[in-house]
């Protein structure tokens, strides 16, 4: 999944992403259960979705949303952005779904744990029975329509950004575009059942808790799907407590969600409380699209039924943490930013001068123009607060390397890794220019800067560029023939809680793309990679954790890249609202959960 | 345009030696009288000073930083910055305030001068000697030239020029256009003010020299065998002069302007080299904490582009002293 | 007059052919990189990539590219598809001209009056405190970045972030036909600052020029002759009237751009922002069209512009 501000990236694309529980689902009703590591992290005295009620909210009302920045997708067989899941966990229901405060999955469509056969091969899933999609299909919810929503995936006109990553193993999937997928049977309507070529069985099980899965009634999509790019997210249906408000010919196109301007989101009059774990307290959600990030903080503050459901600016952190404290909620494990450099092209392929940047980078300045100790934490390896495998790592101080040491950076070992990579003087003297493509606008900008001027100082000869994020990573960084030295703005969020998915596409050298690609500084270890395709087939959540914080140990011993930010995600509400933060989507408030005082 | 013509003005007496027949009567060039009228103009006296001033402060930016006990402009230092990130506000040893790295904002004041200046005197220097150039071409020889030429300026007058820019420094961000040639920043910005205001130029020098090539001293000329080289350099350019650097200087306020508006806009100028436009810009999203990082900038722009606005009206009521 | 009007159109026609030409120059051929990858959007999945260097003919060469690109504009006004936004750049644009002319009309309204108004009385009371004043504030207004007005506009008087709480703030623009009081109020600081840099230049010219024109011989005789002054007054005004209309002209497409800084600071979703987004977005299509297209309308308001010269004044016919 992609936050908003370190879009892109992450985990997915590779490999599997197994879960915390062991063979076979965890139990539901699972109690907070925030991963490693949650408790380490300070939030500041401030609420955060770990210590947040899920209960005993008011029903009714209606929930102002103010975001400066428009949805990416909304359609739930492409969704892929936290400000995108806010409107497609609100309206669809995968398999399976995380409770606010919990990184594990609960049963949502389902209606027990995934059924994983012993050879791993199989994995059987039981559906409720008397879930319906709202008006105007209205019928009640089948197997089919959940296979035909993860087949629409391979569908040229709908792209899911991650069929590959996660469903490859299923029998039919890889040739599939579109059309019905051989190893996805629906033996009856309220089973589905998959039959992979590998024993993957658990990887697919833990997928289905991506939007992907939600199911998509072929009869009423199937005409949108032909249009190229498909039009089905302007005419979607919902399974979920909400949907988009829509006419009787079912558009939402101009009516639920107008492009540039605003979203909304009306009760599902199909959806049935007895189906759902979820609460669902408001009536309405409104979401207005537009306006400036600090002017949308001040009035998200002062107002009563109103959110803000993007990163807020830290000038409205910083109100709200000084004068407004009850309505600032923090959540750590939002994600973590490092800097990628090169490693297989320019001067970054000489591992001592990566240790020479390392050892030179201001940490806690560039936290402090993040937005300081209370949306930061200095960053000391790769894995993050609340994924397993955090502590085995070496925790918040990290594994103990010179370069590692200090912060506040230290000119001296800087010095001593330049001098170890052939320069006597003690500053880089080679002839590269490096080009350092960063992104513009907020905290990512001052990190580029910051980190320009750390090079400049060791001697290098820059060129800073700065652009759009999206265009950062689709066209310049993302895309190993560009060859971009330095890409100081880049981070990664988790898919859900699993070191594999922190790890594996970001530094995986099998799993270089020549777009698109996630492993920035193409990062290529052949020792690193075969632990990694081993660590991949690890079962059990402290064996993984062991042998994931044992590639993440290897990584800073390379100084692959370098990490400096583990990010916790701010939130800010109005004086009227209860709300209530994911943990697992990067702390965004939950409309299902959220409520009016 | 009173050119060619020549004032005539008695020589002061000296007491009763008015009666003295060998008073001097001593016509003033045109350029005394111009002189002489811009002198008395103090609103375009002072402006030209602060002008100096800000030549003065361009060149000698990193002396007068370091006089002032200043950090250069691009030392960061996020120890400047309170617990939550944001920049602290003037301070004795930070007259103007930080900026969210910690740069010192008087220090890059000064040095965004620079820009600015650079900007407005080598764009203007180069679309005015293109300017100059086609149009004394189109005005002399009139006929197809003149048609040519003058359908080439109405081409480049089409173009509205920012968003031209915009498409520009979009098209040419990165990787730089026309194989790496054309680079973002500040040979772009020149680049485009030469390509967008030329014909403005153009057109002016060209009415100018349609009307004055009719002139009796020019036929004089050219029944004395002078080349049309020569008519062009001796006889016509120098009388050009004056309204040349007129509208020359009124265009320097606009070509500051669009550098300011580009860099603004994120395709001018690119960080770390300071530019008040682009100050600007990264000011207005924390102007609620950090409002000295807008302003001072912002004053220093509107000040400068007055003084060449006000310099710019002195010079042409000087040349004209009607309609003042 | 038919056969001026008929060779500046043709003009007129050549002109949008070369500004096409130039447009496909700079944004086809001008920028190292592939152009297909630059018009992929967000996901540049090969597959994309291959599609649009199809539909953009990159295999063919370059004339060929160029004729089926001019075809293309000039046949079917296609100016090209955003991949980024799922949508044709032409009803990209098409959307946000509303928002565009509310904001030019207003403002080249109130800054002709404005200026008009504002030079004629500085003129006629020269030197007085009015017109001291007047002046001044025209410079200073000229000297001022219109971003930086509009921020100061925004700061001073915007309901959600200003000092004294007055206009409807940045954001608040609705198109007319949903909420004409709200689509007005929340045009007015636009319209002011957008105004008022023309306006200032306006005031000064329309000054400068009916000073000049009042102290024409034709002038003195008429108030020799005894003719009320109001009338002598209209009469240098039509005389002055020239170079301000040669300079509608050219101004033309400073207003343009002016009115993209402004919908940049007050967020009005029209054509300008527009082109701006897509300049973050690096989305080349829309870029591309939103130049050429203000390059025509450029072109055709300065048509205009000439032919109502020409009406006014018979000399330029025969040019």
């Amino acid at each position: 999944m992609r936050s908003t501000s370190t879009v892109a990236g992450v985990a997915l694309a590779a490999a599997a992403a197994l879960l915390i529980s062991a063979c076979g689902s965890s139990s539901s009703g699972s109690t907070g259960n925030a991963g490693g590591g949650a408790s380490a992290v300070s939030t500041g005295g401030f609420a955060s979705p770990a210590t947040e009620s899920l209960s005993g909210g008011k029903r009714g009302g209606m929930l102002v949303v103010l975001n400066e920045s428009d949805f990416e997708h909304l359609d739930p067989g492409i969704a892929y952005y936290a400000v995108d899941y806010e409107v497609v966990f609100a309206t669809q229901r995968p398999l399976y779904s995380n409770k606010p405060n919990s990184q594990e999955p609960t049963p949502d469509m389902a209606s027990g744990p995934a059924e994983i056969s012993p050879d791993n091969k199989t994995v059987t899933v039981h559906l409720k029975e008397g879930v319906h999609f709202s008006p105007p299909v209205n019928r009640e919810v089948t197997s089919e329509d959940v296979a035909y929503a993860i087949e629409r995936g391979a569908n040229p006109n709908v792209v899911n950004p991650y069929f590959l990553s996660y469903f490859k193993a299923i029998e039919g999937a890889p040739e599939a575009s579109g059309g019905p997928i051989r190893g996805i049977q629906t033996p009856n309507k309220h089973t589905i059942v998959f039959h992979l070529t590998e024993p993957k069985g658990q990887i697919v099980a833990d997928a289905l808790v991506l939007p992907l899965s939600a199911a998509v009634p072929k009869d009423y999509a199937e005409k949108f799907d032909k249009d190229k790019p498909s039009d089905y997210a302007n005419y979607q249906v919902a399974t979920g407590p909400y949907m988009l408000k829509n006419n009787a010919e079912g558009k939402v196109l101009g009516i639920g969600y107008i492009p540039g301007k605003s979203a909304t989101l009306v009760r599902n009059p199909s959806w049935k409380a007895n189906t759902d774990y979820r609460p669902a307290y408001l009536d309405e959600i409104d979401i207005k699209i537009g306006g400036t990030n600090t002017v949308i903080g001040r009035q998200v503050l002062e107002g009563t039924n109103v959110v803000q459901n993007e990163p807020p600016a830290q000038a409205s952190i910083r109100l709200a943490a000084e004068k407004f404290k009850s309505q600032l909620e923090i959540a750590p494990g939002a994600g973590s930013h490092y800097i990628a450099v090169n490693n297989k092209v320019g001067p970054f392929s000489n591992i001592d001068l990566r240790k020479a940047v390392w050892a030179a980078l201001d940490r806690t300045a560039m936290n402090k123009a993040r937005g300081g100790e209370l949306v930061t934490n200095v960053a000391t390896h790769f894995i993050f607060p609340t994924i397993p495998g955090f502590e085995q790592a070496g925790g918040l101080a990290g594994p103990k390397v010179d370069y590692n040491e200090h912060p506040e950076g230290d000119a001296a070992v800087a010095e001593k890794y330049i001098k170890l990579a052939g320069y006597a003087s003690g500053k880089y003297t080679g002839g590269q220019t490096l080009e350092i493509v960063g992104s513009r606008g907020g905290p990512a900008e001052a990190d580029a800067e910051i980190a320009n001027q750390t090079l400049k100082n060791l001697g290098f000869t820059t060129k800073l560029t700065l652009v759009e994020p999206a265009t950062m990573y689709s066209k310049y960084c993302g895309v190993p023939k560009e060859e971009i030295e330095v890409c100081p703005s880049v981070g990664v969020a988790d898919d859900f809680a699993d070191p594999q998915t922190v790890l594996n596409i970001s530094f995986n050298g099998k799993l270089i793309n020549p777009t698109e690609n996630n492993n920035w500084g193409q990062v290529n270890v052949p020792a690193i990679n075969a632990a990694m395709t081993a660590a991949e087939s690890v079962i059990g959540t402290s064996a993984r954790a062991t042998a994931w914080a044992k590639i993440d140990d290897e990584l800073v011993q390379d100084a692959a890249a370098i990490p400096f930010d583990w990010d916790k995600q701010a939130n800010i509400e109005g004086s009227e609202v209860k709300g209530v933060g994911d943990l697992w989507d990067v702390g965004e408030w939950d409309y299902n959960y959220t409520s009016l005082k | 345009m009173s050119h060619g013509a020549a004032e005539v003005v008695s020589a002061p007496a000296a007491g009763l030696d008015f009666l003295d027949v060998g008073a001097e009567i001593a016509a003033r060039s045109p350029w005394q009288l111009f002189w002489r009228r811009f002198r008395r103009d103090r609103v375009a006296l002072v402006s030209l000073a602060f002008i100096a001033f800000l030549i003065v402060l361009a060149f000698g930016a990193p002396l007068v930083v370091s006089l002032l006990g200043l950090p250069g402009p691009d030392v960061q230092n996020l120890n400047l910055t309170d617990s939550f990130g944001s920049p602290l506000g003037p301070s004795s040893a930070h007259p103007f305030g930080v900026d969210p790295l910690g740069q010192d904002v008087m220090s890059r004041v000064i040095y965004g001068t620079r820009v600015s200046l650079e900007v407005a005197i080598l764009g203007t220097a180069i679309a005015t000697l293109i300017g100059v150039t086609i149009g004394t071409l189109a005005g002399f020889y009139r006929g197809w030239v003149d048609t040519l030429l003058a359908r080439t300026m109405d081409v480049f007058l089409s173009i509205p020029i920012l968003l031209l820019g915009l498409g520009i420094g979009a098209a040419c961000a990165v990787r730089g256009c026309v194989g790496g040639v054309i680079q973002p920043g500040l040979g772009l910005i020149i680049f485009l003010i030469a390509l967008a205001t030329w014909p403005l130029i153009a057109r002016i020098v060209r009415g100018l020299v349609l009307s004055l090539r009719e002139r009796e001293f020019i036929e004089a000329s050219r029944a004395l065998g002078a080349s049309d080289l020569r008519i062009m350099f001796r006889e016509i350019l120098p009388n050009l002069a004056a309204p040349i650097i007129v509208y020359a200087s009124l265009q320097i306020p606009f070509n500051i302007l669009f550098e300011a508006s580009l860099s603004y806009l994120g395709v001018g100028i690119r960080p770390p080299t300071p530019s008040w436009g682009q100050m600007i810009a990264a000011a207005t999203p924390i102007f609620n904490t950090a409002w000295w990082y807008m302003v001072f900038p912002g004053a220093a722009l509107l000040a400068t582009v007055l003084a060449f606005n006000l310099l710019g009206d002195g010079l042409r009521d000087a040349l004209n002293p009607r309609g003042a | 007059m038919t056969g001026y009007i008929i060779r500046r159109l043709l003009w007129g026609v050549a002109l949008l052919v070369i500004v096409c030409a130039l447009t496909f120059v700079v944004f086809r051929i001008f920028p190292t990189g592939n152009p297909a990858l630059m018009r992929a959007g967000r996901d540049p999945t090969p597959r994309l990539v291959a599609e649009i260097e199809r539909v953009l003919g990159l295999g063919k060469p370059l004339t060929v590219q160029f004729w089926d690109y001019l075809k293309n504009v000039f046949l079917h006004f296609d100016l090209g598809y955003s991949y980024y936004s799922g949508e044709s750049v032409r009803s990209l644009i098409a959307e946000r001209l509303p928002a565009t002319i509310s904001l030019t009309v207003g403002a080249a309204v109130l800054w002709t009056l404005g200026g008009l108004g504002i030079g004629i009385l500085s003129a006629l009371r020269r030197h007085s405190l009015l017109d001291r004043a007047a002046m001044g504030t025209a410079l200073v207004l000229v000297s001022a970045p219109e971003f930086w007005l509009g921020l100061v506009a925004l700061f001073l008087f915007a309901e959600d972030i200003g000092k004294w709480k007055i206009f409807p703030g940045a954001g608040s623009y609705v198109p007319i036909t949903s909420d004409p009081w709200k689509w007005f109020t929340s045009l007015i600081m636009p319209w002011f600052v957008l105004a008022s840099g023309a306006a200032a230049v306006f005031a000064r010219l329309t000054r400068g020029s009916l000073i000049e024109t009042m102290e024409e011989d034709y002038i003195r005789t008429a108030r020799a002759k005894g003719l009320p002054e109001r009338q002598v007054v209209r009469q240098g005004v039509r005389s002055a009237f020239n170079p301000i209309v040669t300079l509608l002209g050219l101004e033309i497409g400073t207003l343009l751009g002016g009115a993209l800084l402004i919908e940049v600071v007050f967020n009005i979703p029209g054509v300008g922002k527009l082109a701006y987004s897509a300049l973050l977005q690096s989305d080349f299509s829309v870029i591309q069209g939103t130049v050429l297209l203000a390059a025509m309308f450029v072109i055709v308001a300065n048509i205009v512009v000439d032919i109502a010269y020409a009406y006014l004044d018979p000399r330029v016919r025969y040019s």
